[in-house]
């Protein structure tokens, strides 16, 4: 590209920025993760005036605004397929080597979708409306990913 | 009934049968009298794993007891008051030995107020990272040629056509004259000590999320051929922070500061670190 001035001094200095952060997981949050942990089990939240079970779980109702953090409902560990996206490229942010399936998955039992990893199908094979099933990690590292992974129900 | 921190004696007392735990008794036989000023006085009996708690006015039989008023008493159940201070600052006072009262907090859960049970201690999870974020920093062609300047050993400066002022690092434009600068000068390198921040907190260096040493001086110099208020920032070197003297200009008067160089890195990047500091020129 042409420039109207004087290129010649310019360059460019390479960085990196790091940011440390904590992020919390909160009162809610923590319950749900660590339920999974030691007992294996999704728990989701039920509102009692929608009756909607949310997955994550959350402390309020968005629609009625309701107190629901002490709402905890046990899910199934199965679920279906509602929407899904291939990774085609890699990141470090990224929990596994692209390509790779991201899927909303809502879990039996759940009113609400949550993003997990599909494995165990080729890329061309998913659908939605498929049946999955929650596999648990063997080793813990206190997130979300002590569920592995889902892989399809057969 | 008199309360403190919103709680009864009397509900502290009540509240043991229920919070007793046989096995932390086990083995321990103990009377225990609670002496509690202008509310009333309790026995408690443990043997084999039991207990027996009743009120009295005699106390002749313990094998230790707790003397205290009720605010000492709840502020020590609750964990509000710390037991050994009480004991120093004699709003407790025990007769018999005192680190048998050491053995009620095995024996009996902590007490809680109503409702507080089921608020029960959770685990909360936090996650620590650190995430890296790449950036470029395009210099442009004014920053690129101090920058430049600085590998060779030049400290350069721009300078407004109009005001005639210097500006190090250079900006392409007088904010003041709000005209393009145009001519560089060639500025320092060794100047004097005008202004120093003692600095005692270092923020984090962004890029390796290292900790510059505290103290550490920064410094406006003011470089040959500059005036006025024409300092450059820089950091002046670690060991001799209290050796130098600042300068000033006080209505037309000159006072000058301690005379310094810089200390040039052997390998130069084209960057401010360039110049590891300065230091006193003698």
């Amino acid at each position: 590209m042409n420039k109207n001035f004087d290129t010649t001094d310019c360059y460019v200095v390479e960085g990196k920025l790091a940011l440390p952060y904590t992020y919390f997981a909160g009162r809610v949050g923590s319950t749900f993760i660590t339920t999974i942990r030691d007992k294996q089990k999704i728990m989701g939240v039920k509102c009692n005036t929608c009756d909607k079970v949310f997955v994550p779980p959350r402390q309020t109702c968005e629609r009625c605004l309701e107190d629901i953090r002490d709402n905890w409902v046990e899910l199934k560990n199965t679920g279906e397929v509602v929407n899904f996206t291939v990774v085609r490229y890699d990141d470090k942010h990224l929990p596994r080597k692209a390509p790779f399936v991201l899927a909303m998955i809502r879990l039996d039992g759940a009113d609400t979708p949550m993003v997990h990893i599909l494995e165990g199908v080729d890329l061309d094979k998913v659908q939605t409306g498929m049946k999955v099933k929650a596999v648990f990690a063997e080793k813990t590292t206190n997130t979300i990913l002590d569920i592995d992974h889902f892989k399809p129900l057969k | 009934m008199s309360e403190f921190y919103g709680i009864k004696v009397e509900d502290i007392f009540k509240s043991m049968t229920d919070r007793f735990r046989p096995e932390g008794a086990a083995n321990i036989t103990t009377t225990f009298g609670y002496s509690i000023k202008n509310i009333g006085s309790w026995k408690l009996t443990i043997a084999n794993g039991t207990m027996a708690l009743k009120t009295t006015d005699d106390l002749s039989g313990c094998d230790v007891v707790l003397d205290t008023d009720g605010e000492t008493f709840v502020g020590l159940n609750i964990g509000k008051v710390d037991a050994m201070s009480a004991f120093t600052s004699r709003k407790l006072k025990v007769q018999g030995d005192f680190n048998t009262f050491g053995l009620t907090s095995r024996m009996f859960q902590k007490y809680m107020t109503p409702g507080q049970e089921t608020r029960q201690e959770q685990e909360l999870i936090t996650l620590k990272k650190t995430i890296s974020v790449k950036q470029r920093f395009a210099t442009g062609p004014v920053f690129g040629k101090f920058l430049k300047g600085l590998k060779e050993k030049k400290i350069l400066a721009i300078k407004c056509p109009e005001c005639g002022r210097l500006q190090s690092p250079p900006r392409e434009t007088c904010a003041i004259c709000r005209v393009k600068n145009e001519e560089w000068v060639e500025i320092g390198p060794k100047g004097e000590m005008r202004m120093m921040e003692y600095c005692y907190y270092a923020s984090p260096d962004p890029l390796t999320g290292e900790t510059r040493e505290t103290p550490y001086g920064a410094i406006g110099i003011l470089l040959d051929g500059c005036k006025d208020e024409e300092v450059f920032w820089h950091l002046l070197r670690p060991d001799q922070l209290n050796d130098v003297k600042m300068g000033s200009v006080f209505k037309g008067k000159v006072r000058h500061g301690t005379r310094l160089r810089p200390v040039w890195n052997e390998t130069r990047k084209g960057n401010i670190e360039d110049i590891r500091y300065f230091e006193i020129d003698e």
